[in-house]
């Protein structure tokens, strides 16, 4: 167990999947933790969870929500999970696709470390930001998704550059993580059964991430522990990326 | 039309393998004036063949053979403008089941080959350089160099290897006009290639070669592997003065196989 105890720490998008694994893991390390979505308050989330309705994306809403935290004590930690995907080509991509997904996953990570910045400046502060294995290799009609990651990556190293030593900023990138996104995906397969078992077989895992595997390297980069760690993409994806795409044997 | 390589020396180890007589074939396409190296004039290959090539024995594991063979190329070309280190072989083992000689032996061809015909082959790419043009040496990386295969360790790591000092040789000898990249393949049809599809070590499943050709094009964005003349095009814009500004660089040509994620059969 890492220790996040006094610090007022940010998660974006904590209502569910792996924001709120992280949202969890950093409250039981003592954290005051601050979280936010563009819906309503979920109904589960713990009592002492402070949470602000508020859209990443535009720039007001990240003042707010930074603004908000605030009230809770000096900002220490900012975790920038919220983002959206979308499963199409260049060709298909509408003009409303890219503002929504270039608005949630680089404009709302770059509103929020914008705001944070200024009140990390003297005390210091860490950034982690939720980059993705689809920055480095593409997922298959997922276009502007991938290139969102490849932004997040490159703002992660510009941040560790130009604010540092003060500020660290690092990003994790998860591989696939089983979300109710990816048992949604098995269950159109034509056999649910073999195209889990085939996947399970690329991980040298062989399993698929949880959301907690995220939230303890998360826990980690916040820590002490990694206090000479800034500026890097860490992939958490149980092997998959160290293993070549053509593995005749699994035919 | 001149050639890209007119006036210009070549030496190619493995040259007489599948994707060495490629690259060879179009560099006297080109102009070049090549010798190929290799164990013998058939190479890994099933016989030899006759063409515009001077063959020179080298084991490049040896020393004493990579001396003699750039004295050859020093008594008449009197320089050398491009080194290939095409020599190369895989070994389909784990590291549990690799014996230290399969190790040595993976790293002698792989590594120490390349280390051993570079060395001896500098004084007479200084001379080439010295020309007012670049020199420029190409070894050959792998796609495994970066991303795992399994059942292939030794060789993803002296491909690793290769990579290293891919970079550590055009830092070192730059300032010296000698320019020095690796080609990284991916699968391209060979018979290292065809050995892989019929080798234990590919697991084959039970399927036919031709389901398992079948599976591997289907895996690459390109929908097939590579010829050795894909290669061949690579090295021979690397070897060109139109690449002088090259250096350095790991260059991967795989059909787009390593840009993807895993492809999950849904």
């Amino acid at each position: 167990m890492t220790d996040a105890r006094g610090r007022v720490a940010i998660v974006t998008g904590g209502g569910r999947g792996i924001g709120r694994a992280i949202v969890e893991r950093l409250h039981r390390d003592g954290a005051t933790v601050v979280t936010c979505g563009r819906g309503e308050r979920p109904a589960d989330l713990p009592r002492d969870i402070v949470w602000i309705t508020g859209d990443v994306s535009r720039p007001q809403d990240a003042r707010h929500i930074v603004a908000g935290a605030a009230r809770h004590g000096d900002v220490a930690v900012l975790v920038n999970n919220a983002g959206i995907q979308i499963e199409k080509t260049v060709a298909e991509t509408t003009d409303d696709d890219w503002d929504r997904l270039i608005g949630a996953n680089c404009r709302g990570v770059f509103n929020m470390c914008r705001e944070v910045l200024p009140l990390m400046a003297e005390r210091g502060g860490d950034i982690v930001n939720l980059g993705s294995i689809s920055a480095m290799v593409a997922d298959p009609s997922m276009a502007i998704y991938n290139a969102s990651k490849g932004f997040v990556h490159s703002l992660t190293r510009s941040i560790a550059v130009d604010h540092g030593p003060n500020v660290r900023c690092n990003a994790v990138s998860p591989g696939w993580i089983m979300t109710e996104m990816a048992e949604n995906g098995f269950a159109l397969a034509r056999d649910p059964q073999k195209a889990q078992d085939d996947s399970l077989a690329r991980h040298p895992a062989r399993r698929f991430g949880k959301p907690e595997d995220i939230a303890n390297a998360v826990a980690w980069l916040i820590s002490a522990e990694s206090a000479f760690v800034t500026g890097q993409c860490i992939t958490i994806d149980g092997g998959l990326t160290a293993a070549s795409p053509l593995q005749p044997g699994l035919f | 039309m001149a050639g890209r390589l007119e006036g210009k020396v070549a030496f190619v180890t493995g040259g007489r393998g599948g994707i060495g007589r490629a690259i060879c074939a179009r560099f006297v396409r080109e102009g070049a004036a090549v010798y190929a190296a290799d164990l013998s004039d058939a190479g890994s290959m099933a016989s030899a063949v006759e063409d515009d090539v001077r063959f020179v024995r080298l084991d490049v594991t040896s020393e004493e053979e990579a001396v003699a063979a750039m004295a050859t190329v020093g008594a008449q070309s009197g320089k050398l403008d491009i080194l290939v280190n095409a020599a190369g072989i895989e070994l389909e083992k784990t590291v549990e089941h690799t014996t230290l000689d399969e190790w040595n032996r993976s790293f002698a061809v792989n590594v120490t080959g390349t280390f051993l015909a570079s060395k001896h082959a500098l004084p007479l790419l200084r001379k080439a350089a010295s020309g007012g043009t670049t020199a420029s040496i190409i070894n050959f990386g792998s796609y495994d160099g970066f991303i795992a295969d399994p059942g292939l360790a030794a060789y993803c790591a002296t491909k690793g290897a290769v990579h290293a000092l891919t970079r550590a040789m055009a830092v070192d000898h730059g300032p010296e006009g000698i320019r020095v990249n690796a080609v990284c393949p991916g699968y391209v049809d060979t018979p290292m290639l065809q050995g892989f599809f019929s080798g234990a070590g590919s697991g084959g499943g039970g399927g036919t070669i031709d389901s398992l050709k079948e599976a591997v094009r289907n895996v690459h964005p390109i929908r097939n592997y590579g010829t050795p003349d894909d290669i061949a095009n690579l090295v021979n814009w690397l070897a060109s003065d139109e690449a002088r500004y090259a250096t350095g660089q790991l260059w991967v040509l795989d059909g787009g196989l390593s840009a993807q994620v895993q492809q999950m059969r849904l």
